[in-house]
């Protein structure tokens, strides 16, 4: 017997909740119920996944015994929202690496040799070292980062008030993440926007392409479930084999970094057998402006003679970000200068052909739409017939490849809605850029945004805020000074030619950086370059190194004053991320162990005797204002001086200040966190004010339904800062900055891995590619020392190669290898999987030193920048980024 | 009376072992002990693919104890510590448990584990393998699980988070939970939706429905144990690449004695 899926789905989504409170329970109780001495705490856990899932946490004695997921969403199917990493998190809370008090170095740097100190103590020769290097160096040579700011607005906050304070460089976490989806501010002037999961279930058609979902959305992955319960199907694209590939209805291997030649197959079919929807394109892509052939820019309006008066007038009425195009009006047969703040269309444009204009200065140009352009080179270059010569992963499929093209670009045409999920291993590619721009083509070209279940959506990166957090982060309104990580410690890249022909406003600090203050992150094993800071450390050159952590992380050893922090389930905090749009707190269900401390009280009390230090009057009669409610500050000073001053006392006022920063975060939010007060999300998460039916998370809806102009604002950067990227006020394909057009990338194209990096070297040594990707079993570092998830791992980490790979090289399943290249080598044991592409490697990042004999598996890895990268500064949005995954290699048995 | 049953959709299991890893904080198990594993049918490592290249497939295997009706482990027991109580539940009495070990014999399912040492072993053991600092937990009074002892009606000691030595133990259902009314832990930590937990004598329950109108199998019916446990099959997966699911179902009751 059976019903149909939908029925069955109805019951079952109702289940979990229903079954919690069925009273068909009652029948088994015994007479023995003790439960008396628990009580439940519901908090988020906020790791750098983002995921931020509710967690109530099982309290007895004092003590988290146990956490189960709150499952408290309003939506029944996001429940319940967590996985297996946040539901162990009493292992690292507990665990043998938590840190108990305060800690100087008395070894050399990395040696892990410390004293155990007081408060006072570590905190008075943090602050005395500081203010030597502000006044001998600037305080911009002090520099600070925190790691995915969402995950907690008020403690990560904390660091950057502090920074704001003293006037330090802040380091956007991007940079050193390597994370950048570059195209996004490219194309669509943003940072990054996504579907919420929830959406996922309404897509018909789902692409995943390089993303390995099943793992890195462990509580979202079920709504691609759900998706093809409901008719849905899923296509995944990508070299290897994955658990994602595994729920799909198709998996289409091709190879590494080819996607853009795929893509662009498939804009080959939608082109040439007319599938686009023309409407689409003309009112909210830039294909239709007219392109000059002489000089490869977009006609301006202000350079046509006749147009020029209209655009000059138009443009004085226009924000500064904005520039005046041309389309020619099939209609009314002449030139037209769409507004760009108002994509309403009241015109036909033209899309293929060419004609001639006359500029101001009476010289007659040719000039073509870009759409045009966009056919010409599509249909120039990637036909079935050649795009199946790059991506087929061996020549006896090139001709099933072929015919896969075409029919993956009728369905994608022609289902709807589409949605494409562009995965972070597939853009942390040199060419990385490339791919999301064709990809993004795709969605354009069949009218796949601002709807229900469509778009695209990268679920990694995403380092927007949810509205303005000024009034906290920012002391008394001082803005934030930035330095890059991957400048800072690339001289090479930053002394190049290509910098200084293409940089304009990337500042750096002029004394360099002298002292690194950070927490929530483990810079000395997770990130390109951790070997040059490790060599800093060593040398001399980075004076001082203050680090806040609640584990003894790599990172720790590394550091000269560790100030303990806390978890997530010993302090209060906000938490709003990118992946869902629900506001939630932190909060605190047991006391902080040890003497941990909250990291506002950490930051509060460097910055009080920093400013001492330092001498500064002025500064010294604010810092009292650190605190949102100054009294608090005084408070604790009184029972200083009193002698009354204790742990318990310290951390009450860090409580209430953390609960008045969130609060003041919410009253100047604006209109997307209107109404939502800390009492209700002390019960539970609430939903932000999306402007969208149901308030849900779609991609530029109010551009695609109100007619609104691109980009919509990503917080914190102010419009104007991100505006500049798209000046048409539409989706662009066609850039016409120099270095585009130096680069022949105006449109996008496909461009070979490798070819422009490690070609040398994988020609002459290192054949293979060395990927690495996240684990299940760890959130990058956090949780690489979990005992569980340990074990499940066999204790040991491991590379996942395929099998012809291994054999060329007599390695055998469960041996230990060495993965190295001339630049470093890790060690791991031998996964034999034919489902890895061949001429891949795959190493599982997050792994610290101490499992790796001392290796660090990012020392393989050059950043190599892209110089499309260094145009603009604009942090975590528009800046230099690393490729994690354009890295040669060769392994052999250890 | 109820009959209680789980229900596990195998097209939802995305493998992540969230099941097994919050069955282990809530039922305090040290390293070395799992009730509950998820495995890939017929692969040497979980998560990856079996079948012929390029016609992959991978489905995971989550094992709880199926609590048989007619468990072989009950029949087995010489001195009545395994028994089904009333509801259904399989259960160990942790003071009448001689560890003659024959129930990990008889059960076909592999489920049953052996405390052959005091727990605190296995942690001190795992936490100096792994080159933790220290083979201790920081709060060196702290354990993980759900802090109370548990007795049935008439006594019998079900649950505890201090396991005596030379025991047997096993999933419970989390009869420390099902006894005040919530499910059990994996039920309510599936991330997937996955497992539906409910009275199968209740024709009207949830699971009821569901095994009435979905495909349903149980491991090893062979062998007349008569699990509680349901696998509902992936109904959508029927044709998945170009390998027929049928193929899986037979690799699958291959697999379900070896795990």
């Amino acid at each position: 017997m059976r019903v149909s899926r939908r029925t069955f789905l109805k019951t079952a989504l109702v289940g979990t909740t229903f079954l919690v409170g069925s009273k068909y329970f009652k029948k088994g109780f015994t007479e023995v119920s003790k439960d008396e001495g628990i009580k439940y705490v519901r908090s988020t856990c906020s790791p750098n996944c983002t995921g931020a899932c509710g967690f109530n946490a099982m309290v007895h004695k004092g003590r988290i015994v146990a956490l189960i997921q709150a499952a408290d969403y309003p939506e029944e199917e996001y429940n319940p929202r967590g996985c297996l990493r946040g539901q162990s998190m009493v292992n690292l809370i507990y665990g043998p690496d938590r840190l108990k008090q305060p800690l100087i170095r008395v070894g050399k740097r990395g040696e892990g040799k410390f004293k155990a100190v007081s408060w006072d103590e570590a905190l008075d020769y943090a602050a005395t070292k500081l203010a030597e290097i502000m006044k001998k160096y600037g305080p911009e040579s002090v520099a600070s980062f925190i790691q995915v700011p969402g995950t907690g607005y008020v403690q990560k906050g904390a660091l950057v008030r502090l920074s704001s304070a003293l006037g330090w460089s802040v380091i956007h976490a991007y940079t050193m993440n390597g994370d950048l989806p570059m195209f996004w501010p490219i194309t669509f002037g943003v940072q990054t926007e996504e579907l919420e999961s929830l959406e996922w279930a309404n897509s018909k058609y789902t692409l995943i392409c390089g993303s390995n979902i099943l793992w890195t959305r462990v509580p979202d992955a079920k709504f691609l479930h759900l998706s093809r319960e409901r008719g849905g199907k899923v296509v995944v694209v990508d070299p290897n084999y994955s658990p994602t590939a595994a729920a799909a209805d198709e998996w289409i291997q091709i190879n590494p970094s080819t996607d853009s030649a795929f893509a662009l197959g498939l804009a080959y079919v939608i082109l040439t057998e007319g599938l686009y929807d023309a409407d689409f394109v003309k009112t909210y892509t830039d294909l239709p402006l007219l392109v000059r052939l002489d000089n490869q820019k977009k006609l301006r309006a202000e350079e046509v003679a006749g147009l020029s008066a209209q655009a000059r007038a138009m443009k004085a009425r226009l924000p500064e970000y904005r520039e005046c195009y041309v389309v020619y009006d099939v209609n009314s047969k002449r030139l037209v200068i769409p507004d760009p703040e108002n994509l309403k269309r009241n015109f036909d444009p033209l899309l293929e052909g060419e004609l001639e204009v006359t500029l101001v200065d009476g010289k007659k140009v040719k000039v073509k739409p870009a759409f045009q352009l966009l056919k010409e080179e599509v249909l120039a270059n990637y036909s079935p017939e050649k795009v199946a010569q790059i991506i087929a992963p061996s020549s006896d499929r090139v001709k099933e490849y072929e015919e896969l093209i075409k029919r993956i670009g009728r369905e994608i045409a022609t289902i709807k809605p589409l949605h494409i999920v562009y995965g972070a291993s597939n853009y942390q590619w040199y060419h990385g850029d490339l791919k999301g721009r064709a990809y993004s083509l795709l969605v354009a070209l069949t009218g796949n945004l601002g709807k229900s279940g469509a778009g695209i959506s990268t679920y990694a990166g995403q380092y927007r805020i949810r509205w303005p957090l000024g009034a906290w982060w920012q002391f008394k309104g001082k803005p934030l000074k930035w330095v890059s990580f991957l400048l800072w410690l690339n001289k090479e890249f930053r002394e190049s030619e290509v910098f200084k022909k293409y940089n304009t406003e990337t500042p750096y600090p002029p004394n360099d950086v002298k002292a690194l203050v950070f927490g929530w992150g483990n810079p000395f094993d997770q990130h390109n370059l951790a070997n040059r800071l490790r060599e800093k450390a060593l040398n001399g050159e980075l004076e001082l190194i203050i680090n806040f952590d609640f584990q003894m992380a790599t990172s720790v050893a590394w550091s000269d004053v560790i100030l303990p922090g806390v978890a997530w389930y010993e302090k209060y905090d906000l938490t709003a991320t990118i992946l869902h749009p629900y506001v939630q707190l932190q909060q605190p269900a047991i006391e902080p162990l040890f003497q941990c401390m909250p990291e506002i009280w950490i930051c509060k009390e460097l910055a009080k005797r920093v400013v001492e230090k330092l001498g500064d009057e002025e500064l010294k009669k604010q810092i009292r204002e650190f605190y949102v409610n100054p009294e608090l500050f005084d408070k604790e000073e009184e029972a200083r001086r009193k002698g009354e001053w204790n742990l318990k006392l310290a951390r009450e006022l860090a409580h209430q200040a953390s609960l008045d920063a969130a609060d003041i975060m919410l009253k100047t939010g604006g209109p997307l966190v209107e109404g939502i007060t800390l009492e209700a999300l002390k019960k539970g998460p609430v939903r932000l004010n999306l402007p969208t039916p149901n308030k849900r998370q779609l991609v530029f809806y109010e551009q695609i339904q109100e007619y609104k102009p691109f980009p919509p604002v990503s917080y914190p950067a102010p419009l104007p800062k991100t505006a500049r990227f798209v000046k048409s006020g539409r989706i662009e394909f066609y850039k016409d900055e120099d270095v585009f057009i130096d680069l022949k990338e105006t449109l996008p194209v496909h461009k070979d891995p490798i070819k422009e990096t490690e070609h040398k070297i994988m020609k002459e040594k290192y054949p293979l590619i060395y990927i690495t990707r996240n684990r299940l079993y760890s959130v990058h570092s956090t949780h690489s020392n979990n005992i569980t998830m340990l074990e499940l791992q066999d204790f040991r980490p491991r590379v996942w190669i395929h099998p012809d790979t291994a054999r060329k090289r007599g390695i055998k399943e469960g041996d230990l290898v060495e993965i190295y290249n001339e630049r470093g080598k890790v060690y791991a044991y031998a996964v034999l999987d034919p489902g890895i592409h061949p001429q891949v490697v795959t190493f599982e990042e997050g792994w610290w030193s101490r499992y790796l004999r001392g290796t660090s598996y990012n020392t393989l890895i050059y950043p190599w920048i892209k110089p499309t990268h260094i145009i603009y500064f604009v942090p975590g949005i528009w800046e230099a980024s690393t490729c994690w995954n354009e890295a040669a290699c060769e392994i052999k048995k250890a | 009376m109820p009959r209680w049953g789980m229900a596990i959709d195998l097209g939802r299991c995305i493998g992540c072992r969230s099941c097994a890893v919050v069955c282990k904080i809530h039922n305090s198990l040290p390293p070395g002990t799992w009730w509950q594993r998820v495995e890939t049918i017929g692969a040497k490592v979980h998560h990856t693919p079996v079948g012929r290249y390029p016609d992959f497939s991978e489905v995971y295997l989550p094992v709880p104890c199926q609590h048989c009706d007619n468990a072989p482990c009950v029949k087995v027991c010489p001195v009545g510590a395994t028994w089904q109580r009333e509801d259904g539940l399989v259960l160990i009495d942790f003071e009448r448990c001689i560890g003659c070990r024959y129930c990990m014999t008889a059960c076909p399912y592999g489920v049953r584990q052996f405390n052959w040492q005091n727990s605190d072993k296995n942690f001190k053991e795992a936490f100096k393998k792994l080159g933790f600092s220290q083979n201790w937990f920081a709060d060196s009074s702290y354990r993980p699980g759900y802090p109370y002892e548990h007795r049935t009606k008439d006594g019998r000691l079900v649950f505890t988070p201090k396991r005596p030595r030379g025991v047997v133990e096993k999933c419970t259902f989390c009869v420390q939970y099902v006894d005040q009314g919530l499910p059990p832990a994996c039920v309510r930590g599936c991330p997937g939706n996955a497992r539906i937990f409910g009275d199968l004598n209740d024709p009207n329950s949830l699971i009821s429905q569901v095994i009435k109108r979905r495909d349903v199998i149980r491991m090893r019916e062979d062998l007349n144990t008569s699990p509680k446990v349901y696998y509902l099959l992936p109904e959508y997966k029927s044709y998945r690449g170009k390998i027929i699911y049928e193929k899986i179902l037979k690799a699958f009751e291959r697999m379900a004695v070896n795990l």
